[in-house]
């Protein structure tokens, strides 16, 4: 019996504090074939707690967390609680409307998720101004390409551009609305730091990231209906959340009933981007220091852990 | 025309594209990612070879994922079905992250070890949970520190956790049954806590039979699923596990029985509410179990079954289930009307509508806004559907009133093991019900809509349910926030 916890009624906090300095290496969690003791536990959530007063935040101060069942979650939950603000966790599987509501609602100062969940928060960022900061970890990034139906483009750059990331948000958003309107697509929007949509359904997204001075904006166009379902076979999702795991999506072929060839792609492309960025860009190769990185890359991609 | 100015001239760089249509999904991280290393190398070594901007356009010529190092994917059935899977290598600290964001892995870093927690009082919020909300639009619950505290004696006190058990964390912990019945009552009794971050029945099974816990705590589904294997592969659980805890939806009898047979455990059915911090009524562990009841409430808690006065009811007869205690919620956040109307005298009424039998066990029957109103007559879905799966052609059923003019009627969405037709199933219906509760349209679902614990979502079948998932444009003019 553990009868000890009972009369002194201790909370999470307290009873990870006193499991921490009474039984330090008894293991508080297992993940990923790896045991954490109540000890690391403890101070993890202590430098969460730390980080999070840091950046201001304080007793009753809302902070969202959006992580499945990973050591992440219990440490920012931790944290949050020893800060003595309110952890508000929701559900994963949400999306825009959904995650705007409860952010909106709890008036979250800080929302913790999935760095995959990136350009959901971006689209519904500027409806929250609340949200001060958004604190990303874990890496479930989940891309799916088919042949012809989906068209990646990428831009690495470097320079002013990056420091104005609303500015480079509007430009890109519009060189992919320009895409599409050469591609014919009706009634495409584009909201500020959104996904190109056709009525609510995504029809191209993007993301912005950054690593000191260079940036690197990654854009995914829909040219052709994407098949889910064969992707579903590979990852194992309950048949009954299956629609919720994938937002409402369309193609240009949907749109416009055809689906542009590579040769159009890449013209409209290019020009599209020349005309955004006010540059000129010539087709050109990979150099050889590039290469070298690329081959390693490629052979890390499809090493099988 | 486009005049050439001179601030054009000095702002048109030249960039490099890299065209590449039929690659494959290796390339569609690997290309970026090796330009920008060569940037950075370049911009260490003042190299004037790098390019101020490099455009790559790709495409695959074979199905493929790209998955994050922490996305599990099943690489033979990938290989079986034709498709490419890479991964993102896991990035180190100073890498590549969205704009404007923080990593947590950065913001901890450098950070102090020790912190002093800010001291709290029983009635502060720890949490707020949005409900899931089966029929409405989700409401923020509550819940004080006080209520977790008082939540994790009554688990405790019917489970007996102790530093020595190993509790199986497959329930997410953004849900109340996961966060309370798992998180909480693992941590604060000193015990470990598996984490299963996706679940798939075999990923489950295979956690339980290499992690030897002694708790498994989920939901019907899961132990559904966990059955099935078990019977196929010929396997028991290990004899590590001294009990199995279900909850937020019903488990049938029969698989209780037919779980306990096969893994040779113990499998316990209790009930919860966000509202009561998860469980508050379980079956007693060192007493008998009633099939279909959610049994006796945990110590801390009082339940009982009311009438619309919030009169209580004599044992047999259903009303509404009320609950009061130190674990239950002081109310939604800025939701006063809402809170205001979820309780009656003190008590907290739960929607759900049940009875208690002679020995205290209670059970549950519907929630009280699916129950139909046909004709001034009170119809239970429930009961309709426990009527449909007993046909043997039926797997699932999901029974629903909906305005058709100025009646109501009764539509059944079914999913099928095999071919069976609506008038057949009409036909059967009719034999154990009577008429008034005969459906009046099944319609017939590939899928049911369900939530993560697996409660069947009818606000999504009704006919007005609008896609919360969904952006949608908002009209111009508006600055206004909704």
């Amino acid at each position: 019996m553990n009868a000890e916890s009972n009369e002194k009624r201790l909370g999470l906090v307290q009873s990870i504090e006193k499991w921490a300095s009474s039984f330090p290496h008894s293991v508080a969690l297992h993940f990923d074939g790896k045991a954490l003791t109540y000890k690391e536990l403890n101070l993890r959530a202590n430098r969460v707690a730390n980080g999070l007063q840091r950046l201001g935040v304080g007793k009753g101060d809302r902070v969202a967390i959006m992580l499945p069942n990973i050591p992440e979650f219990v440490y920012a939950f931790v944290g949050a609680l020893k800060l003595g603000a309110i952890a508000v966790p929701f559900n994963t599987l949400y999306k825009g409307g959904e995650i705007q509501r409860i952010l909106k609602d709890s008036g979250a100062r800080v929302l913790i998720a999935l760095t995959n969940f990136a350009p959901m928060i971006n689209e519904i960022r500027p409806e929250l101004p609340a949200l001060e900061q958004v604190i990303l970890t874990g890496e479930r990034n989940l891309v799916f390409a088919g042949p012809e139906k989906t068209a990646f483009l990428q831009l690495v750059l470097q320079g002013d551009l990056i420091k104005d990331v609303d500015g480079a948000y509007e430009k890109m958003g519009h060189v992919l609305l320009k895409i599409m309107e050469d591609f014919g697509v009706k009634e495409a929007w584009y909201k500020h730091r959104g996904s190109i949509r056709v009525r609510g359904d995504k029809i191209a997204t993007f993301v912005i990231s950054e690593v000191g001075p260079i940036a690197l904006i990654n854009a995914v166009v829909f040219l052709g209906p994407m098949e889910t379902r064969d992707f579903f076979r590979v990852l194992w999702i309950p048949p009954e959340i299956k629609d919720k795991v994938v937002e409402p999506m369309t193609s240009v072929e949907q749109e416009t009933g055809k689906r542009p060839r590579w040769k159009q792609v890449k013209k409209t492309v290019v020009m599209a981007v020349e005309q955004g960025f006010r540059v000129g860009i010539k087709e050109g190769s990979m150099l050889r220091d590039e290469l070298v990185g690329y081959e390693k890359l490629r052979s890390l991609a499809y090493e099988v852990r | 025309m486009k005049r050439k100015t001179i601030s054009q001239k000095e702002h048109k760089e030249q960039w490099r594209l890299i065209f590449k249509p039929d690659g494959d999904i290796a390339n569609v991280m690997a290309l970026p990612a090796a330009v920008l290393q060569g940037m950075i190398a370049g911009l260490r070594q003042f190299s004037s070879d790098v390019a101020a901007g490099t455009v790559i356009l790709q495409g695959v010529s074979r199905k493929g994922i790209l998955a994050g190092a922490d996305v599990a994917v099943d690489r033979e059935a990938a290989s079986e079905h034709d498709m490419d899977v890479a991964c993102q290598p896991r990035a180190g600290g100073a890498s590549l992250r969205p704009a404007e964001t923080i990593s947590l892995e950065e913001m901890t870093l450098g950070e102090n070890d020790e912190f002093a927690s800010v001291p709290t009082a029983p009635e502060d919020l720890a949490c707020i949970l949005y409900t899931s909300g089966t029929t409405g639009r989700p409401k923020g619950v509550k819940l004080t520190v006080e209520n977790f505290v008082s939540q994790q004696q009554a688990t405790e006190q019917a489970l007996e956790v102790t530093p020595k058990d190993k509790i199986i964390a497959v329930l997410p912990f953004f849900h109340v049954f996961g966060l309370s019945n798992v998180l909480h009552l693992g941590l604060v009794h000193g015990a470990s806590v598996v984490l299963v971050p996706q679940y798939s029945p075999g990923g489950l099974l295979k956690t339980i039979m290499e992690s030897h816990p002694t708790l498994v705590i989920a939901i019907p589904t899961m132990f559904v699923h966990l059955l099935m294997l078990l019977e196929r592969k010929k396997l028991h659980l290990p004899e590590s596990i001294r009990l199995c805890v279900s909850g937020a939806a019903p488990l049938p009898g029969e698989m209780i029985e037919a779980f306990e047979r096969s893994s040779g455990s113990r499998i316990l059915e209790g009930y919860g509410l966000t509202e009561t911090v998860a469980a508050c009524c379980l079956n007693p562990p060192d007493g008998a179990s009633k099939a279909g009841s959610i049994g006796v409430p945990l110590a801390g808690f009082k339940m009982r079954i009311i009438d619309d006065d919030g009169r209580e009811l004599p044992s047999g007869e259903v009303g509404e289930i009320a609950v009061r205690g130190k674990g239950v919620t002081k109310g939604y956040y800025n939701f006063p009307q809402e809170t205001e109307e979820a309780f009656k005298d003190k008590w907290f009424l739960t929607g759900d509508m049940g009875y208690q039998d002679e020995d205290g066990y209670f059970f549950v029957t519907d929630r009280k806004k699916e129950i139909i109103i046909k004709g001034g007559l009170n119809i239970s879905p429930r009961e309709v559907e426990e009527v449909l799966q007993g046909h043997p052609g039926v797997k699932e059923a999901a029974v629903i009133g909906r305005k058709k003019g100025e009646r109501e009627e009764i539509v059944a969405f079914v999913t099928t093991r095999k071919d069976v037709s609506a008038k057949e199933l009409i036909k059967h219906c009719k034999r154990s019900l009577s008429d008034f509760k005969v459906p009046d349209k099944i319609s017939f679902m590939e899928t049911l809509p369900m939530s993560v614990t697996g409660k069947v979502l009818k606000k999504e079948l009704q006919d007005n349910y609008k896609d919360e998932r969904r952006i949608e444009r908002k009209k111009t003019g508006t600055g206004s926030v909704d």
